[in-house]
């Protein structure tokens, strides 16, 4: 789904600033290898959230010492976020009444 | 803990503000960045990404693969990695400017590649796009365009109207002085009239267009004087030594621009003014005057029954134009009712003054301007039928394309990307061609079309001219691409070529717009036909006079006083005496208004006078001429004699009437000798003494009315001391006009002189006709060009794709005739299809014209048979070439062709 890569990279990112592989990585693992991100999918959303505004980046050195683009979240981005949140909440509550054996 | 949320919220809403403020800054900087800094904006996409693979190369090795294995499995999780970047431009939006641009350089070489067909297209649509501009510009001048005053919206004419019947122009001055003391809607409301006087200023005698008007004109039309000061109510007790104004061009003609001309005199009419005033430049209302005066004496006591004044107001700025109306709706009608002899049926309309000044012309401009808009509409459509013809024989081209990967977006974009270049092109031709159309049209206007010199091209024409540009574009853009979003890659790829059986759908689309042509060509020749056959009925009206070598002069004695009429009628009968022996003039004559050209009408009766005249007993024109004048106009007596000298002030009066009174008022007695009464300028008694032919006096486009003719000598009170003076000349008029001139200053040095010929006047008088008629015949045929162009484009295009076909039959046993019959059915069933539709339309269109038709209907027979005959001929001729071609094809030669 289109909006729920963008709520995961959104939620990824609110706690520190990360570059993309990073984003991709904790992604993975914070859902228990579940979500795997690719890579395809990944660099254009976090262009687009960007360009919306909802997250700025800067190039900084990586915990390696390289240079690598670091995102992190905006207050818009952060308001986003949160109507996204409780969005897929309602979406998900609402599909499991639906899913959920009777 | 309240203060806690408190606290929050206001934290909340500052944060709010400040993250949207910043949040959009910091978009249209990012935009921005994507768009200038695009080298590197891609440096940094490229890092980011190298940074990704190496970092998933480092974890793989960490995972214990090898080197090798590691940046295999890396490379493959990013595949496509062009793609990815391509994904992220588009994100930034780059590829939307990106693409845009490619396309229009895509667009400029397809276009230099094909010179011809650009250049064909090109020139019909400027054609299209000029003529429409250049009409717009006149319809923008004249009628879009507000007046040059102070909210000019508030200023509105005030007419009578009688119910239920026509609108009269003008207004009595009672009524007048009624509605202003009464109605509360209006901040300053006016009285007018305007004509040519006898003018002096300095030594010399001309005529000069002079207003009379009430003290609150300028206000209604918020003017202020450059100079001096404006007219007051007490200037109105003056009379004829009055102060008066002087417009700004006259001012700089006849009084060098000096500012001493305060106080200077001119002489108008029979009295000597000093000038007060001048107006501003450019004003010359009414009627181009030059000279404005206050109302006369006898102005001022006009009964209710003279409408002789034209009235405007301006309308409080708290009042609606409504409201003004039903107030005056109302005091009209307490003034029928007070005053049922004169006032019984008349009302009063408001009328916002532009929309009045322009009632006339609107709808003729309207006219060309729909007619205008067709021949654009036919010019799309012959520009979107070669548009499609190119776009089917680029299928394979489109299809290449589509198979490497551009969206059917991407694809239906470069077309309409090709139109726009090419419809902007045209634009900027036909913004040239309209420069000079715009002039043209300017010249041959009919001279009577208010705030012509207010045409012209402006910011508001361009405006229109592009958009009609980009209009057209998507009308001739739209169709192709539609077409080009529906091939199908198999099929196109497979096709050996664009030759192959015409595809169906962009047929059928090129069908349609031939046929859209057609039918809008016959709109457009069956409007012009109509006109045509209008105006040469309208040339072949007998006038009942004859104009050829009829040269007119206006003269004037400027006098008043007790001694003005014996002085002026001596002048007259000296000056028409003098003028008929001069060689070269077989007569001559002079009337207070010559045929065309009446100024007086009204009531008349036979025998005996009512006891109470009313103004809506019988109405006839009155003229009033000298002895002499229906031999110089050549009006035929019919029975009876013509006025003599001895017609006159001392002998009994007499009258002369034409045919049509005749017939209404005697029915066949015999009116000679029987006794007439006029409510002109006396009540006596006249007796007929003769009966004449019917003259069209209002113009060739009116019936003759019923005329009453009186002798100037007994009617020199009434008629005044403007006459025109008639003149029957040998050879061509104009020679004549030096000696008319020099004989008549020799006698008197102060009179002025007008000449015109009258030819030349009723040109005036068809001038209208004559335009409309002109512009549609023109645009008539510029639509059956391009019909033709249509007609033939589609069946060369159709025998050059069928030719496989057509080798086909004919290798089977085909008859050159049989080819040539397929062919031709083709055109001619197109054509069948949008002349039926044609007529349709027209049925539609023309009735809007009725009112500009003479002796014509809108749906005369003849002009559709005609319209009907000459497109049938053109489409067969157009359609015969090609269908001869594919007759003499030889077969083998056309299958071979794979």
């Amino acid at each position: 789904m289109q909006g729920t890569l963008d709520l995961l990279i959104l939620k990824t990112i609110a706690l520190e600033p990360m570059h993309g592989w990073a984003i991709a990585q904790r992604i993975r693992q914070m859902s228990g290898d579940v979500l795997q991100v690719g890579q395809g999918a990944l660099y254009p959303s976090l262009h687009k959230l960007e360009q919306n505004g909802w997250i700025r980046s800067e190039w900084a050195t990586s915990e390696n010492n390289r240079r690598a683009k670091y995102y992190t979240l905006t207050r818009a981005g952060r308001k986003a976020m949160e109507e996204e949140a409780a969005q897929w909440e309602r979406l998900s509550a609402a599909i499991s009444l639906i899913v959920r054996p009777v | 803990m309240g203060t806690v949320v408190g606290g929050n919220l206001v934290d909340c809403a500052a944060s709010l503000k400040e993250s949207f403020g910043m949040r959009w800054a910091n978009v249209i900087r990012l935009r921005l960045r994507s768009l200038f800094s695009r080298n590197k904006v891609e440096e940094e996409l490229d890092e980011e990404l190298r940074y990704h693979l190496e970092r998933q190369i480092e974890a793989g090795i960490a995972a214990g693969m090898t080197l090798e294995d590691a940046r295999y499995t890396a490379l493959q999780s990013i595949r496509d990695i062009e793609q990815r970047k391509e994904e992220c431009r588009d994100m930034r939006r780059l590829n939307a400017i990106d693409n845009a641009a490619q396309d229009f350089r895509y667009a400029i070489r397809g276009l230099r590649k094909r010179p011809m067909f650009a250049v064909i297209t090109v020139l019909i649509m400027a054609l299209g796009i000029g003529a429409n501009t250049a009409v717009f510009s006149v319809v923008n001048g004249v009628l879009l365009k507000p007046l040059a005053y102070r909210d000019p919206d508030r200023i509105v004419t005030l007419t009578s109207s009688w119910k239920g019947g026509a609108k009269v122009r003008r207004v009595s001055r009672p009524d007048f002085e009624d509605w202003h003391k009464q109605s509360t809607a209006f901040s300053a409301m006016a009285y007018y009239r305007s004509s040519d006087e006898p003018t002096i200023a300095g030594s010399s005698a001309e005529f000069v267009h002079v207003a009379r008007v009430s003290p609150e004109f300028f206000q209604v039309l918020s003017i202020a004087p450059v100079l001096g000061r404006l007219l007051t109510v007490e200037d109105e007790k003056a009379d004829d030594s009055g102060p008066v104004l002087i417009s700004y061009s006259y001012w700089q003609s006849h009084f060098g621009g000096n500012t001493n001309v305060l106080g200077q005199t001119l002489r108008v009419g029979g009295g000597v003014q000093t000038v007060v005033g001048v107006l501003p430049p450019r004003f010359q209302f009414p009627d181009h005057s030059d000279v404005w005066r206050t109302a006369d004496a006898v102005d001022r006591t006009l009964p209710r029954t003279s409408l002789s004044f034209l009235a405007i107001g301006r309308l409080k700025s708290n009042a609606s134009l409504e409201q003004a109306q039903a107030q005056l709706t109302s005091i009209a009608a307490r003034l029928a009712h007070q005053y049922p002899d004169s006032n019984k049926g008349r009302t009063v309309a408001a009328t916002r003054m532009r929309d009045d000044m322009v009632a006339n012309v609107r709808l003729t401009l309207y006219l060309l301007l729909g007619a205008v808009g067709l021949v654009l509409l036919i010019a799309c459509a012959n520009v979107a039928t070669l548009l499609l013809t190119k776009a089917t024989a680029r299928t394979r081209e489109i299809a290449i394309r589509a198979a490497v990967g551009a969206g059917q977006g991407r694809i239906i974009r470069q077309l309409i990307t090709e139109g726009l270049l090419l419809a902007l092109a045209a634009g900027g031709f036909g913004l040239m061609m309209a420069w000079f159309g715009s002039k043209a049209l300017i010249a041959l206007a009919p001279a009577d079309v208010p705030r012509l010199s207010e045409a012209g091209i402006n910011g508001r024409v361009l405006a229109f001219t592009f958009g009609i540009s980009m209009l057209c574009s998507l009308l001739f853009g739209l169709a192709p691409a539609l077409y080009a979003s529906r091939v199908d890659l198999n099929e196109a790829l497979k096709q050996g070529g664009a030759r192959t059986v015409v595809g169906g759908g962009a047929s059928r689309l090129r069908g349609a717009f031939v046929i859209a042509e057609i039918a809008f060509s016959v709109i457009l020749l069956a409007g012009a036909g109509l006109l045509i056959k209008s105006f040469v009925a309208l040339s072949n009206v007998t006038l009942g006079f004859r104009p050829e070598h009829l040269l007119l002069m206006k003269t004037s004695l400027p006098v008043n006083g007790p001694n003005a009429d014996p002085r002026t009628r001596r002048f007259f009968k000296q000056l028409v005496s003098e003028v008929s022996s001069l060689p070269g003039v077989s007569a001559a004559g002079a009337t207070m208004g010559p045929p065309g050209d009446v100024e007086s009408a009204g009531s008349y009766w036979i025998d005996h006078l009512p006891e109470r005249p009313s103004i809506n007993g019988e109405d006839a024109v009155f003229s009033v001429v000298t002895p002499g004048t229906f031999a110089a106009l050549d009006i035929p007596l019919k029975r009876g004699r013509h006025f003599e000298d001895g017609d006159s002030a001392s002998a009994p009066f007499t009258v002369v009437i034409n045919e049509a009174l005749a017939r209404k008022a005697f029915r066949g007695q015999d009116p000679i000798g029987r006794i007439l009464f006029a409510g002109f300028d006396s009540d006596k008694p006249m007796k007929i003494i003769g009966i004449v032919g019917d003259v069209r006096q209002w113009g060739p486009a009116h019936k003759p009315d019923a005329e009453i003719y009186m002798p100037y000598d007994q009617h020199v009170s009434g008629a005044g001391t403007n006459l025109i003076v008639v003149v029957r000349t040998a050879t061509a008029p104009e020679a004549l006009i030096n000696t008319l001139r020099r004989t008549v200053r020799e006698l008197f040095p102060d009179v002025p002189l007008r000449f015109t010929t009258m030819e030349d006047s009723l040109h005036e008088e068809v001038a209208a006709p004559r335009f409309r008629t002109l512009l549609l015949g023109i645009f008539a045929g510029l639509s059956l060009c391009l019909a033709v162009t249509g007609v033939y484009g589609l069946t060369a295009y159709v025998v050059g794709q069928r030719s496989n076909e057509i080798g086909l039959r004919m290798a089977m046993g085909a008859t050159p005739r049989q080819v040539l019959r397929l062919v031709l059915n083709h055109g001619i069933a197109l054509a069948g299809i949008g002349m039926a539709l044609g007529f349709l339309g027209s049925l539609a269109g023309t009735r809007l014209m009725r009112s500009m038709l003479f002796e014509v209907t809108p749906t005369d027979p003849l002009i559709y048979a005609a319209v009907a005959l000459t497109l049938g001929t053109v489409v067969v001729c157009a359609s015969y070439l090609p269908a001869r071609r594919a007759a003499k094809l030889d077969p083998l030669l056309a299958l071979r062709q794979e």
